[in-house]
């Protein structure tokens, strides 16, 4: 699970003010959720991969595919299927297989074409696309920086510290499951060579020694925030300032026009799914 | 700025037996002052209170006596895990939490963060990530994070328990710095090992109660007391022990140096002669390892080319910093990590194609961390874990006889994750002895354990060996390693360095210095006074000394 750690490095990406990315990450969100374009959608991908290469974070993204796979396909699978009981949207194109069959007293209609597969693989890339920009933001973006981003939007230091939390905790919580597993197994439950029943039944007996460690570290939290002074209700101070820089600009340009290009691709070969 | 405890009470609920009873005592300013005691004694509340968590942050007991301190005075605590005390991505960040939230100015937040980075010698730190760093290296930014809001008062709860001697010599020379600087600190350990000769003062308690309030030295002098409060003491201060009655003009040492230059004194030197012992062809090995390599998946190269070889029935020791590949080795023992290349046999047979599940039959893995392993309701059901998952056949009368045998009769009903730590991991030790494997391995099993729990170990595990099982012992303990084991394996950045018996370890200095990590005192001293053989224990020692002793000195 360490592949949804922030990734250390001096990229351009690490380098730009959190709210950059934040935005990044709002306005792709809304991108991909509108544009149902196969070519659009592809572009977009593109871009992603130029800023993924650029920032060295490619081999996080690929792992990352590797444990949306299954994900993807089920979505593909489901958008396949689903097509399968309608006819094309559009006209021309190969039809594999075509017939009608009736069901509970109904006609229906059984087309396998390339619709179908035009549609699974828009639904996949579109989630595919959604995730990996928050995922982008989440490679290059340690909480630190995160809490300060959400700071300079007026968000209650409190709720910013939460989620900041939030991200310190997740990998140590992780960690913790792992080594509970293996310690489990260590001394004698079985939980590599089993059925998926039994694989649960292991997962619920996990929770139990997890919620403790997760409960004790909470604590432990808990006391450090005292130990450190922490009190929400006292106006902070803060030793790091963020600014936008001219590394923000460039970004937020190629944005402007990757988004352009994305529009118009989408008006030139909009095919309704 | 004087700090005192008066008649402090605590119990933590009205029906409850008092964790503290009357305690008084003063905190001497600039000083360091530890607290020690066995598991129990109420070491931890006395900190809660000190530190204000009792009655901020915990209000439902009943507490009595004043703790009188100056207003608006600042006391800060470092734990035992800096990993759940940093707030923040990078060390700097880490630093400046506490003194943001104490609403100072950048511009003296940064004075501050240079200042202490300074002190602390730390400032090749100050752009690293607070994730990369070592143990050590993150107690000590969590120790420059605390001091940098300049508190009147530092605790300190046992901060160097998970440490490897890398990282305890870092925070002793940090803790050495502050001490020099004038803070006032207050050590909450049980171990003196590692801080005796830095602390000034020394309070000792015993059933919530204080028992000794006074000096260093005069608490050094109190054998019996050292004894009752089960505190873990350097092994200078072990040997002067026993040597006294048989030396009584020898002085307290706390150095091998200082021991060396006494005892040259009293007893007949030699060179040492001793040949080196040559390896024991005929062992049997149990477990053999072949061409051994793990790299992981961020391309980091854990073990490199290892080939080792575990003989049966002996009590062995995995040494090395933290880093070394310890961990990573024994976790190929047992099946959790499958390596990348290379092969584990256990018995001639190959590992490689088993569950771990399947594996706990002959070889079991022993956590560092016993909250990873308990799981069940009682202490009772938490034995049989093993037994029950391998079909293992067991009775009431044998649970009774190991619990007895290891004071935990008392603890049958209860729930293991209220156990002290030290007891948490006797009892995940314990229950190994239900289990079918013939191979038990012990993973850091010192963690949180006081001087009685120690010997307790100690016992066990000579116990485990009686049985003819061959116990793997992976520990930064290393005199409890050299009283213990009859083989070694070091590893060092992934590599294997060493392998053999204890004699033939004891000879090779190269090794220890290459991997800096100290030989015990009684290995040393008896080497470089020439005894005629080399002494693992204190016992062995004392003897082996009355035999040199010159006459003049009698």
């Amino acid at each position: 699970m360490d592949y949804l750690k922030y990734v250390d490095s001096n990229s351009f990406l690490h380098k730009l003010d959190p709210r950059t990315k934040f935005a990044f990450f709002v306005v792709m969100a809304v991108l991909t959720s509108v544009i149902k374009s196969f070519v659009a959608l592809a572009f977009l991908l593109v871009f992603f991969m130029v800023i993924w290469k650029s920032c060295h974070i490619g081999t996080h993204i690929l792992t990352l595919l590797s444990k949306l796979k299954i994900l993807l396909i089920f979505i593909f699978l489901l958008w396949l299927v689903l097509g399968l009981f309608q006819l094309p949207k559009v006209e021309g194109g190969p039809v594999f297989y075509k017939t009608t069959f009736s069901w509970v007293g109904q006609q229906h209609i059984f087309c396998f074409d390339w619709y179908d597969f035009y549609k699974g693989a828009v639904y996949s890339l579109r989630i595919f696309l959604m995730i990996s920009s928050f995922y982008t933001v989440l490679l290059t973006t340690n909480f630190s920086e995160m809490i300060l981003g959400l700071r300079k939007w007026h968000i209650p230091y409190s709720v910013a510290f939460a989620i900041g939390l939030v991200f310190q905790i997740i990998p140590i919580t992780i960690k913790e499951l792992q080594a509970i597993m293996d310690a489990q197994s260590s001394r004698g439950l079985e939980i590599d060579k089993c059925n998926w029943a039994t694989k649960v039944k292991n997962y619920v007996t996990f929770s139990f020694p997890l919620l403790f460690r997760v409960l004790s570290k909470g604590q432990s939290i808990s006391l450090a925030m005292h130990y450190y002074k922490l009190d929400f209700s006292v106006k902070r101070t803060a030793y790091k300032i963020i600014r936008a820089s001219r590394l923000d600009v460039y970004f937020v340009a190629a944005n402007i026009v990757a988004i352009a290009i994305t529009i118009v691709l989408r008006v030139m070969f909009y095919i309704p799914v | 700025m004087d700090f005192s405890v008066r008649n402090l009470s605590y119990k933590y609920s009205k029906e409850g037996k008092p964790v503290l009873d009357d305690v008084s005592f003063s905190i001497e300013q600039g000083k360091v002052t530890a607290i020690v005691g066995p598991s129990g004694c109420g070491k931890s509340t006395l900190l809660e209170i000190l530190s204000g968590v009792i009655p901020t942050l915990i209000s439902n007991g009943e507490l009595s006596g004043t703790f009188d301190k100056p207003d608006d005075s600042l006391i800060s605590v470092v734990s035992q895990t800096p990993e759940n005390q940093l707030f923040g991505y990078g060390v700097e960040d880490a630093i400046a939490f506490g003194l943001e939230n104490m609403g100072i100015p950048q511009a003296e937040i940064a004075q501050r963060m240079d200042y202490v980075l300074d002190l602390l010698s730390l400032q090749y730190l100050r752009s690293r990530s607070v994730a990369n760093l070592s143990g050590g290296q993150r107690q000590a930014v969590c120790i420059a994070s605390v001091l940098a809001m300049q508190p009147d008062i530092l605790i300190m709860d046992e901060p160097v328990s998970s440490l490897d001697p890398n990282g305890k010599r870092l925070v002793q020379m940090v803790l050495k710095q502050i001490s020099l600087d004038g803070n006032t600190v207050i050590l909450v350990d049980n171990n003196l090992v590692w801080s005796a000769g830095i602390v000034d003062h020394i309070i000792g308690m015993l059933d919530g109660k204080v028992v000794f309030d006074g000096s260093k030295e005069e608490f050094f002098q109190d054998f019996e007391l050292q004894h009752r409060l089960g505190v873990i003491i350097p092994q200078e201060v072990e040997i002067y022990r026993g040597l006294l009655p048989h030396f009584p003009d020898l002085k307290m040492f706390y150095t091998v140096e200082d021991g060396l230059t006494q005892l040259a004194e009293m007893v007949d030197t030699k060179l040492f002669t001793q040949e080196k012992p040559e390896p024991d062809e005929d062992e049997e090995n149990i477990i053999s390892v072949h061409n051994l390599e793990k790299v992981f998946n961020d391309n980091f190269h854990a073990l490199i080319d290892v080939n080792a070889n575990i003989p049966g029935g002996k009590i062995v020791a995995i040494l090395g910093q933290n880093g070394s590949g310890k961990t990573t080795f024994v976790k190929h023992l047992n099946g959790l990590y499958k390596p990348t290349s290379g092969d584990v046999r256990y018995k001639g047979q190959s590992l490689l194609e088993k569950s771990v599940a399947q594996i706990s039959r002959n070889i079991i893995l022993v956590f560092q961390h016993p909250e990873h392993m308990l799981f069940e309701e009682t202490v009772e059901a938490e034995l049989t874990f093993c037994a029950r998952q391998q079909g293992i056949p067991f009775t009431k009368e044998k649970i009774t006889e190991v619990l007895e045998k290891n004071n935990m009769l008392e603890d049958r009903e209860t729930f293991p994750l209220n156990l002290s730590m030290g007891k948490k991991h006797i009892l995940t030790i314990l229950s190994v002895l239900f289990s079918s494997a013939d191979v038990i391995i012990l993973d850091e099993p010192t963690l949180g354990m006081d001087g009685f729990l120690m010997e307790e170990l100690e016992n066990l595990i000579q116990h485990l060996k009686a049985q003819g099982k061959t116990v793997i012992v992976i520990s930064h303990e290393i005199p409890m390693v050299f009283r213990n084991v009859d083989h070694a394996i070091i590893l060092n950045k992934g590599k294997k360095i060493f392998q053999g018996s204890r004699q033939e370890l004891a000879h090779r200095d190269d090794i220890f210095d290459s991997i800096h990590i100290s030989m015990p005192p009684v290995v040393v001293m008896s080497k470089a006074l020439g005894f005629d053989r080399i002494c693992y224990n204190v016992a062995d020692f004392v003897e082996q000394a009355k035999t040199l002793k010159r006459k003049e000195a009698e």
